[in-house]
């Protein structure tokens, strides 16, 4: 077990709970459903529901589409995957070089074990968005997007910010999602203002449904107080009590008790860790071995860490900028899983994780 | 005679033989053919696909995805997506039961002419907060994602570029690819947080700097900018002031006329954040008309469609406008909770009165 200077510097840190608003006013989710031609101006995040049911979160287009994949089949033997250079073979699937290519989420069918990616054919504005699935035998194929049931849940009717009619420069950029209770959590960032946007949007989404405004402070002596997007997020059960997991842009660790996420509440969130500066966590993937509880987290500059989760419950809030010890969650570094961009949960003992140079999409055995 | 007519019966043999064998792909626009081959009434049982195939690029790569028929007796493959530039496409045709057909062909030509620029980098000011927040980055036309991370370099007084200066991960663009938002890593401009203890914020008071953005920078053409493009600019102290209304100079314009409504603020506030969260209105609701800024972000206008019409007006402001360093109205970007118990932040509007004489 090793603790990290980093958690040491946690206890010297600490952006606590951010207080995050959703304005529900300026932005409420309006729903509609159809069956036919799937409309994304982009493909960023990708989160499974029940039933093969693949939601797309489409930053530019500002909405979350939820595509029924009919993907419902499991797996006839254990299931594995291996691409090496996936960035060419999705390439050539596409007809352009790999450069083009942008592969901005990967996500696992829970139910089947096929792999889901979002991409971008190209890397202006006229990109094309495409889905395309990975099987277990390593074939790679594109999920049509026409004459498909889905639905559609816009997040944001935000007003035209300049008269000259030219389109709004403002998006969310849609930097999470998970599917937790029967609703759809979406993180978001914006390109303009700074604030932190964590959406609770009920799924079957219904007409005109409002999601849900979350508020979370914590106001404690001497703490530190930002709002600070969330980057990545997990449900999580401590005590026999869901909790979601958030890291976020800054970069602490929180959890926050699902139970107190009702309209327009303000809950409190516990700040467990800090993952140091310089740093973006990009996924999370909590898991049990050999009897204990892990957290994976992958990261843009600081490698993979195996956090140990068996007591988060114990962990006390990192509350002062002054103590010099620490009660932070204590993490191990594994160098073997390296230039990870991105992590998912795969099944109970592996995780798949795409790489960079080389690009390759692989399941790994859990630490 | 006789030989003649033999060899003019072995030219016809010859010539149907050749002429029997003349399969060939051929590339209308963005459909491969297959010319000189008449396919049969249904797909082999192996499907379109046994028989034709193109692949992108080179090396053991998948076939490309489209969609394939027979149009007007002539076998056709239709790529899902337009074909691209740079890149070269093998078709390979295997006929039941003949030599198999292979042809290389290129993908379309791109105009290779740079044409991109920067057009400007807000805030416009050359003394930044060490606790500037973040940036915009305006460029002339649309420009390729991707590149942001090492096209981007701040450099110190002495020419060595910053590490760890911006906040890594998703860039943050305009759905046209032209305006790119970086934000200055806030882990380092948090008080109190290790990173900023041990490296200090990423903009130091006093200290000269310059962001550079490569020239390599490629648009969404794929070619690189005309030129790279430098700003200088020196650290200032940290602001942890809220913006505060109170504070703003509203000049107003006269009754009658389309002059500007001139609101002049004492420190630079967020270029893109002027040009929606103030507007202006009056007992009947809002008014149309155009916003520019000037004096480095420091004063907002505002000239309407119509004139003025004399009467009480008032400036609406999204509180959560924020200055350089990210403060906004009510809540510098950072707080010590326990000096300032908020229980909750709100979002909302203020009003400043004005009236037009």
């Amino acid at each position: 077990m090793r603790r990290s200077a980093l958690l040491v510097g946690i206890a010297v840190a600490l952006c606590l709970v951010p207080t995050m608003v959703l304005n529900a006013a300026r932005e409420a989710p309006v729903a509609e459903s159809s069956v036919g031609k799937v409309q994304l101006l982009s493909a960023s995040q990708l989160a499974f529901g029940p039933n093969g049911v693949l939601f797309v979160g489409d930053s530019v287009g500002g909405s979350i589409v939820a595509i029924d994949t009919g993907d419902t089949k499991a797996p006839a033997s254990a299931a594995s995957i291996d691409i090496q250079g996936v960035d060419q073979k999705v390439a050539a699937l596409l007809g352009t070089s790999a450069d083009q290519v942008l592969i901005n989420d990967v996500t696992v069918n829970p139910a089947s074990k096929n792999v889901y990616l979002s991409v971008s054919r190209g890397r202006g504005p006229d990109a094309a968005t495409v889905i395309i699935r990975a099987d277990n035998a390593g074939q790679l194929s594109v999920v049509p997007l026409e004459n498909v049931a889905h639905t559609t849940v816009s997040l944001s009717d935000a007003p035209q910010s300049n008269t000259s009619g030219r389109q709004n420069p403002r998006t969310q950029t849609i930097t999470d999602m998970q599917y937790v209770n029967g609703n759809l959590m979406v993180a978001g960032l914006s390109n303009e203002e700074w604030s932190s946007a964590l959406r609770s949007i009920p799924y079957p989404f219904k007409q005109a449904e409002r999601g849900t405004t979350l508020q979370i402070w914590h106001a404690s002596h001497g703490q530190y107080e930002t709002a600070a997007p969330v980057r990545t997020f997990v449900p999580y059960t401590i005590q026999g009590q869901p909790y979601i997991l958030a890291a976020y842009t800054c970069t602490p660790l929180v959890k926050i008790p699902v139970s107190d996420l009702k309209p327009g509440a303000k809950v409190k969130g516990v700040t467990i860790a800090d993952l140091g500066s310089g740093n973006q966590p990009l996924d999370m993937v909590p898991y049990a071995k050999d009897g204990h509880n892990y957290i994976l987290v992958a990261n843009s500059s600081h490698g993979t860490m195996k956090l140990k989760s068996d007591n988060l419950e114990s962990y006390k809030a990192i509350e002062s900028p002054t103590v010099v010890d620490v009660a932070g969650v204590p993490f191990d570094r594994i160098p073997a899983i390296k230039n990870v961009k991105h992590l998912a949960s795969f099944d109970a003992s592996h995780a798949l994780v795409l790489t960079s140079a080389p690009a390759n999409l692989q399941t790994v055995a859990l630490p | 005679m006789r030989r003649f007519g033999f060899a003019i019966i072995l030219t016809l043999l010859v010539g149907m033989i050749a002429t029997a064998q003349a399969i060939s792909i051929q590339l209308e626009g963005n459909t491969f053919k297959v010319a000189g081959w008449t396919p049969p009434a249904s797909a082999p049982a192996a499907g379109w696909p046994s028989l034709l195939t193109v692949r992108a690029g080179s090396g053991d790569v998948p076939p490309m995805a489209g969609s394939y028929a027979v149009e007007r007796g002539v076998l056709v493959f239709r790529p899902a997506y337009p074909l691209a530039a740079g890149v070269t496409y093998r078709a390979t045709f295997q006929p039941p039961g003949g030599a198999r057909i292979e042809r290389t062909l290129e993908g379309p030509h791109v105009n290779a002419t740079p044409v991109a620029r920067v057009d400007h980098i807000y805030p416009s000011t050359d003394v930044l907060p060490g606790n500037e927040l973040k940036a915009y980055i305006y460029f002339s036309t649309s420009m390729s994602r991707g590149e942001a991370a090492q096209h981007i370099h701040i450099l110190d007084a002495d020419g060595k570029p910053l590490n760890g200066v911006f906040l890594p991960g998703e860039e943050l663009w305009d759905p046209k690819v032209q305006r790119l938002t970086v934000i200055f890593d806030p882990g380092r401009i948090k008080r109190g947080l290790t990173s900023n203890e041990k490296m200090g914020p990423p903009i130091a008071d006093g200290k000269r700097y310059t962001l550079v953005i490569d020239r390599e920078w490629k648009d969404a053409r794929g070619v690189p900018m005309v030129d790279s493009f430098r700003k200088t600019f020196r650290g200032g102290p940290e602001d942890r002031q809220p913006p505060d209304p109170k504070q703003w100079r509203i000049t107003a314009p006269k009754a009658g006329t389309s002059g500007a409504l001139v609101v002049d603020f004492p420190e630079p506030m967020d270029y893109a954040l002027l040009q929606r969260m103030i507007q202006v209105s009056d007992a009947h609701g809002r008014i149309d008309g155009v916003v520019a800024t000037d004096h480095n972000e420091m004063q907002w206008r505002f000239t309407p469609r119509a004139a003025w019409k004399p009467g009480a007006y008032r400036l609406v402001v999204d509180t959560a406008i924020e200055d350089l360093a990210g403060n906004h109205i009510g809540q510098p970007f950072d707080v010590d909770v326990f000096e300032n118990v908020t229980e909750h932040i709100t979002t909302g509007t203020i009003d400043l009165p004005f009236n037009v004489r």
